[in-house]
């Protein structure tokens, strides 16, 4: 039996820019390009209090890495996680600019590990493995990171990496390394998930009683795609054993204020 | 054709001075005055904040940007540049990274993302060398003289991906049907700045190469180096030189400088090119110039000014001009009439010598004389 989680609530931030609607003409408009959607959502999310934000990897948007150094630069305790697939760097190039991002904003990043795309989006990535080999190079991405994070050597050999007499030194081994999340509910997802996740994220639909029993020991967060009768699904989820909410990042200020306080006091 | 003068900031930590080798700014030595740390516990300042204020200080002082190198022991240029990317308002982030790290779908992911934070303020030092046991420690095992035909297919897919609707086949990369998407297309690409010293390099330069980057060596050498680009590119890149300075109001204080930290210098601490060099052409290009050289720290001026004892005293290559304000600038003229089309200079602490550099060398500059 799984108690009841305290809720944390996570916004998606956006990666791509509205449209800023049409001025009557004779309305002197001086507003400058919105070029940055993310960052201003992170910050409101900030100032009310959420605990985190998540930059999905999103082929269609800006790239997630880059916006969530400057998602960390602008907040202060908003905790940020970077959604990329295992294609996009090698596992040492991605934990050493993590580490670096660590440093700059004191360990607040995270991974979202996006694992299982859809083929064609992949092909245009430059991402040709398909079926269960992908779960097994995000084992391999995600050992060989959390491997070169400390004091070396660290030696490695696989099927899709391989290191020698790797490892950062100081200051760079100091920081935590990003917190793990991944989803997905195959059984080579779960898998995966059991030996590097620190959260298993589900969507809404999953069978979360079948499903977190197979997952001990993690943290439990869920996608919530509509904020419709939202503490309903937060209490129902909870006693469940779902402590983190990804919500959609409209209206911060109405998320920080309403939604979260009412969550905790429910 | 104006000339670019960039300024490098340190991603390594900065030291207070040329006098004590201890990275004390940046959160790399214990114990550092700023930031990072005071009395023994964490201020709330990084990295970042220190800088934040050397990319402010220097395109306050004349400079259009700074270098961000990479090595296996610094901070990230593509964290840093990201870090940064808003808190700027006409410096230009050089980026220096090696194609095997990144796929070039995310690279040109990444660097439409920054074009668009930055307004277009994003360049490429693209280095394919180093290698030896540091390249293994990244996790790249591709041979030295492979890795400069993969910088030539990266850089053709990064630009096809740049263009939209791109498939390849290639030795190294597949892509299909790769582009960016509407959000971060239509961004002007990257100056590319091309390092590295072996004839593998010299020919993939010629095809990719806006600007050819070397360290500073001697003029005859320099000019060797050119003239050998030039033999091997259709269309010659522009040239650009890596050059460390200290400059001070007089000479004997420039050299006064220099030999306080001769005499403080850890004993074989001559580091090359920062980090061991592996099997670095430029790396094996510099030592090779100090080899004859005795223990006096002057007698390393293998040239009128040019000192080949910096790697000495902080992490880098070898060269580096020393002399007062007048010597040093006319010593950039020279370069300048050699065929040196930008700069990249650098001086320790990399804050206080951009405004130093920037107040007094860069007015004394005349440009060409030919």
């Amino acid at each position: 039996m799984t108690h009841p989680a305290t809720a944390r609530f996570h916004v998606v931030l956006p990666t791509r820019s509205a449209a800023a609607p049409e001025l009557p003409a004779f309305v002197t408009d001086v507003r400058p390009a919105l070029t940055d959607p993310a960052g201003r959502s992170a910050v409101a999310a900030d100032l009310a209090g959420l605990a985190g934000a998540l930059v999905p990897f999103d082929p269609g948007g800006q790239e997630s890495l880059a916006v969530a150094a400057n998602v960390l630069r602008r907040t202060r305790h908003l905790r940020v996680v970077a959604g990329f697939h295992a294609a996009a760097a090698t596992p040492v190039y991605a934990a050493k600019l993590s580490a670096s991002l660590q440093r700059f904003a004191a360990g607040r990043l995270g991974w979202r590990l996006a694992v299982d795309l859809d083929p064609a989006a992949a092909r245009a990535q430059g991402d040709f493995l398909t079926g269960p080999d992908r779960q097994a190079r995000a084992g391999e991405f995600l050992t060989v990171a959390k491997g070169v994070w400390h004091d070396g050597p660290f030696d490695f050999k696989g099927d899709f990496y391989e290191v020698a007499a790797g490892g950062f030194g100081l200051p760079l081994s100091a920081s935590p390394f990003p917190e793990v999340q991944l989803s997905g509910t195959s059984p080579e997802a779960l898998a995966l998930s059991r030996r590097h996740a620190d959260v298993h994220v589900f969507a809404e639909g999953d069978d979360l009683d079948a499903l977190v029993p197979e997952l001990p020991g993690l943290r439990y967060g869920v996608h919530l795609t509509s904020l419709d009768h939202v503490l309903d699904h937060v209490a129902e989820y909870a006693r469940r054993g779902v402590s983190e909410f990804f919500v959609p990042a409209e209206d911060v200020y109405h998320l920080g204020e309403h939604l979260k306080e009412q969550a905790l006091a429910g | 054709m104006p000339v670019d003068i960039y300024w490098r900031i340190h991603m390594e930590g900065d030291q207070p001075s040329l006098r004590r080798r201890v990275r004390s700014r940046g959160g790399f030595a214990p114990g550092g005055t700023a930031p990072g740390t005071r009395d023994g516990r964490d201020d709330g300042y990084t990295h970042a904040d220190y800088m934040a204020e050397v990319a402010r200080a220097a395109e306050e002082s004349g400079f259009v940007g700074g270098l961000l190198p990479n090595f296996p022991h610094t901070d990230d240029p593509w964290a840093a540049a990201a870090t940064l990317a808003r808190e700027t308002t006409s410096y230009r982030f050089m980026v220096a990274f090696q194609p095997g790290f990144l796929h070039p779908v995310q690279a040109a992911r990444m660097t439409a993302t920054l074009q668009r934070a930055t307004g277009g303020r994003i360049v490429y030092n693209v280095i394919s060398g180093g290698g030896g046991p540091a390249q293994l420690w990244w996790g790249d095992k591709v041979d030295h003289d492979d890795r400069y035909a993969r910088t030539s297919e990266f850089l053709d897919v990064l630009k096809g991906v740049w263009q939209g609707g791109h498939t390849h086949h290639g030795r190294f990369y597949q892509v299909e049907d790769a582009g960016l998407p509407e959000e971060l297309a239509g961004q002007p690409f990257p100056e590319i700045f091309f390092s590295g010293s072996s004839p593998a390099a010299i020919d993939a330069a010629g095809r990719h190469a806006d600007y050819y980057l070397s360290w500073l060596e001697p003029f005859e050498a320099l000019a060797e180096k050119f003239d050998a680009v030039r033999a091997h590119s259709a269309t010659p890149p522009r040239f650009a030189v890596r050059v460390d300075l200290l400059a001070r109001e007089s000479e004997e204080e420039a050299w006064e400088e220099i030999r306080q930290g001769w005499q403080a210098r850890p004993r074989g601490g001559d580091s090359g090119g920062g980090s061991g060099g592996g099997d670095s052409v430029g790396v094996r290009r510099s030592r090779s110039f100090l080899a004859e050289a005795g223990d006096d720290p002057r007698a390393l001026e293998v040239a009128p000014n040019v000192w080949g004892g910096f790697g000495q005293l902080r992490d880098g290559p070898a060269f580096g001009l020393v002399g007062d304000y007048h010597q040093v600038a006319e010593r950039l003229d020279q370069f300048l009439d050699l065929g040196v089309d930008a700069f990249i200079l650098a001086g320790i602490p990399h804050l206080e010598e951009a405004r130093r550099v920037g107040r007094h060398v860069l007015p004394l500059l005349k440009g060409r004389t030919s």
